[in-house]
């Protein structure tokens, strides 16, 4: 019983951060309670499970539940992960673009600056990059 | 023909306050111009570079050597570089090498440096048997069959580096850079250095356990 009402309130919490705390897209907040919604109806209802699982080809609701979350997880991780590696990809394009514009003021200051158009078509390949 | 005031030499430098002056009064001293990306050393790298009369190129935060290179690559191109030679910045490589790596680009657009054509001073057996491990899986998995595939003296035109740009921001970027050369279609020619290893460059080096992040890196990092 302990257990249930830590997990409901745990789904509470979520949808408090997801839906009250955070404004976001309509479409998310519906995606999202219904995930917490059939979450509650799992916690509260854990044997009417068993025959959704059965269908699905799993023994018990419990461990349909289980590997959702294994998928649920890995998913998440993988997301994260893909937006780590693009944020490093922007970082590095922004400090090039620091590390190259201050080089060439410093170059300026003594006089021997290149002419800028010659940096022009680099500086857009560099914008398509941070894009991308 | 001298190529001197066409090519820019680029040495990405992390840490190196200790030897990058040498490194760059060498080039220098020999005629090439030469850009130093100080890839946010803790030292002072940048500083050194510069007062041996580098054009210094600063990254505030640590991006690792293949941004950094990256970095060197397009302020060159970006000062009308015709060639573009890549020089590790701990003293391996060796200034009498430069011409040879820039003449080979009169018939190729991209010249690797290779020290199992020409030679090594002071690598140890297991290196040099690591080495040629590397080189042979490099191999296979780029397409591209070099006698030595981590060699980090490298000469290449301007025309082809658009299609050499390396998003492996750290030690992977080797690797990349020989899928990328694979794939351009590019003119290939092996010229042969010597590297020199000192206690210096050994301590500076990478460790072979690096090799399994940088085939982690290779792997799922594109």
């Amino acid at each position: 019983m302990i257990a249930r009402i830590v997990f409901l309130a745990a789904l509470v919490a979520i949808g408090y951060l997801g839906f009250v705390r955070r404004n976001r897209l309509p479409v998310n907040i519906m995606l999202l309670f219904v995930v917490l919604g059939l979450a509650a109806v799992a916690v509260i209802f854990p044997e009417e499970m068993d025959p959704i699982a059965q269908y699905m080809g799993v023994t018990a609701g419990v461990d349909m539940i289980v590997y959702l979350v294994q998928v649920g997880l890995l998913f998440v991780s993988l997301h994260f992960y893909t937006k780590f590696v693009d944020h490093q990809r922007q970082i590095a394009v922004l400090v090039r673009e620091m590390a190259i514009l201050k080089a060439e003021l410093d170059q300026s200051r003594r006089g021997t600056a290149s002419p800028p158009p010659v940096l022009q078509p680099h500086a857009d390949q560099r914008a398509r990059d941070a894009a991308e | 023909m001298d190529h001197r005031q066409i090519t820019w030499v680029v040495i990405a430098a992390y840490n190196e306050a200790a030897m990058i002056g040498r490194v760059v009064s060498g080039v220098l001293d020999d005629g090439w111009k030469v850009a130093v990306v100080d890839d946010g050393s803790r030292d002072d790298t940048a500083a050194n570079a510069a007062a041996a009369g580098a054009v210094v190129l600063r990254h505030v935060v640590n991006l690792g050597q293949g941004a950094a290179l990256q970095t060197g690559i397009e302020f060159a191109l970006g000062r009308g570089a015709e060639r573009i030679v890549t020089f590790d910045a701990d003293g391996q490589h060796r200034v009498e090498d430069l011409p040879a790596m820039v003449a080979a680009l009169d018939d190729a657009d991209v010249a690797l440096g290779s020290r199992h054509l020409g030679g090594t001073e002071g690598a140890s057996s297991g290196r040099k048997i690591f080495l040629r491990a590397a080189t042979a899986m490099s191999n296979k998995m780029s397409g591209v069959k070099l006698t030595d595939a981590h060699c980090g003296f490298r000469a290449f035109r301007a025309t082809i580096a658009p299609k050499l740009r390396m998003r492996q921001e750290r030690m992977a970027h080797a690797s990349e850079l020989l899928g990328l050369i694979g794939k351009s279609g590019a003119r290939i020619v092996e010229v042969p250095v010597t590297i020199r290893y000192t206690d210096y460059s050994k301590q500076k080096g990478q460790s072979p356990l690096q090799a399994i992040r940088i085939m982690f890196d290779h792997a799922f990092r594109r």
